[in-house]
């Protein structure tokens, strides 16, 4: 899989992302960090725990690092789950729960392409 | 030139690393994951940094956390910070900038935006602190100017009287060191170091209504007629009327103090004095100050008349009210000081006189 075809499938525009980090090594080296992140994880422990804040700074965070690297469909999804996660209150918001599963479904398959990219370019 | 300093904090690893790979090279670059871990940074090396890169959201502490810790301390004033953020929320950008952030960039960064917005922010404080100390510097040079064209006045005056130009020097410092004592100690006289120097350098006035005097009494050689003492005795108010005859009068505070110290400098703390019989604080703490620093002074002076005390003789004088009558808090400033007080007034021996006498020759 080439770098434009793993962008095509995560949503992303490779040349705007290129084009902010300068070179294809960098863009290469940063989408492997992405799988070191650790906000997807923190995200699903805060909605399971049922804390707020602590969900809603994950899902903040993650749409940074997506924003970052331009993982366009994730960044869109989790998004949507920040906005609802940010009101104070409470509880969690119900909706929420439906909005976890679009980010967790979008965040494996960003990750298993991101995963299939780097393997076939070592 | 060693590099400037940067603060990135954030609690994605990967964000600091786009950040520190943006920046690095032409920074140093430290990271902190979180507010709690930049604001250890700040305490510990808080002068050292030139710029701080903050993310808003983040586990433990906040950036409102680091915003509100560095405004407290006072950073914010020296170190610019750019906060760096997916927030989308006008109103939590617009808490940020009134927490004292200089200004804001969103996700995703460009590099090249990054990098110019850190430069120009650098710049615009580098060159506020330039501009800082300039004219922290001009302020001072010109206070320095100031005080000298008083100090010359004064000793205009003292030539005149054929008294050694040393006696305004020798106030000045007395004065300055009972006046800062006394802020020491207490805050009921509401004394600041701005006033400490301007009422050491208005100190200097203190005799200029001599101007006034003849010189036929002025430097009469033998015992003064009690009319001609009369006359002397009116140095004091004559002092007074010619400040408040000074355009400038109104407007500068120092003027406004050396009226004070020029009226009130013979008064004496138990009502006794002169020319208007005030008692206690009545008397403004800047004229007390400068009756017991001119009392000191003659007593360890050489006068026609006399010869100079010691340190100790005039120091036991003046406690057993032999000259005068002083505020007791003022003489208790006084023997806090003596040590250092006679120490430095041995090193102030080189009379202005003199030095212009070999000068001239």
């Amino acid at each position: 899989m080439t770098i434009q075809e793993c962008y095509q499938k995560l949503g992303g525009d490779y040349e705007a992302v290129l084009k902010r980090l300068m070179s294809p090594n960098l863009v290469h080296k940063f989408i492997g960090r992405f799988l070191e992140d650790d906000s997807i994880k923190k995200l699903c422990e805060g909605m399971d725990a049922g804390n707020r804040e602590e969900a809603f700074r994950a899902a903040h965070t993650l749409k940074g690092v997506c924003q970052n690297l331009g993982i366009g469909t994730l960044a869109a999804s989790t998004e949507k789950i920040t906005e609802v996660l940010r009101k104070e209150q409470e509880m969690i918001p119900e909706e929420a729960a439906a909005l976890l599963e679009d980010v967790k479904r979008d965040y494996q398959e960003a990750a298993d392409t991101i995963r299939v990219y780097l393997a076939s370019e070592s | 030139m060693v590099s400037q300093k940067i603060l990135i904090v954030d609690d994605s690893s990967l964000n600091r690393d786009i950040l520190t790979f943006m920046l690095e090279g032409a920074y140093q670059i430290v990271e902190a994951e979180n507010g709690l871990k930049a604001i250890e940074q700040l305490k510990m090396h808080g002068h050292e940094f030139s710029l701080v890169l903050l993310d808003l959201m983040m586990p433990v502490c906040d950036g409102y956390g680091v915003l509100a810790y560095m405004k407290e301390s006072r950073l914010t004033e020296e170190i610019p910070v750019v906060v760096i953020s997916a927030e989308t929320d006008q109103s939590m950008i617009g808490k940020a900038y009134d927490m004292g952030a200089v200004d804001f960039i969103s996700r995703p960064l460009e590099p090249y935006i990054v990098q110019r917005r850190v430069k120009n922010t650098l710049a615009l404080y580098e060159k506020q602190r330039r501009l800082t100390a300039i004219i922290a510097k001009e302020i001072q040079e010109r206070t320095k100017s100031y005080d000298r064209m008083l100090t010359l006045l004064s000793q205009i005056v003292e030539f005149r009287n054929h008294e050694s130009g040393l006696h305004v020097l020798h106030i000045k410092i007395i004065t300055e060191m009972l006046t800062k004592q006394i802020l020491k100690k207490t805050d009921q006289y509401h004394l600041s170091e701005t006033d400490v120097q301007m009422i050491s350098m208005a100190s200097a006035l203190h005799d200029i209504g001599k101007i006034t005097v003849p010189d036929e009494i002025l430097n009469k050689p033998g015992r003064l007629t009690e009319e001609e003492f009369e006359v002397v005795k009116g140095h004091s108010a004559a002092g007074a009327d010619l400040i408040k005859t000074l355009p400038s009068y109104q407007e500068d505070p120092v003027i406004g103090i050396a009226y004070d110290i020029c009226r009130w400098h013979h008064e004496r703390y138990d009502g006794k004095g002169y020319p208007d019989g005030l008692s206690g604080d009545e008397i403004p703490i800047s004229a007390q100050i400068v009756a017991l620093a001119d009392v000191y002074d003659a007593l360890t002076s050489i006068r026609c008349y006399k010869a100079a005390y010691t340190h100790e003789k005039a120091l036991e004088m003046i406690r057993n009210g032999e000259c005068g009558a002083f505020n007791p808090l003022l003489l208790e400033c006084l023997m806090e000081v003596e040590e250092r007080l006679k120490n430095k007034m041995k090193l102030e021996t080189v009379d202005p006189l003199e030095a212009v006498g070999k000068s001239v020759k």
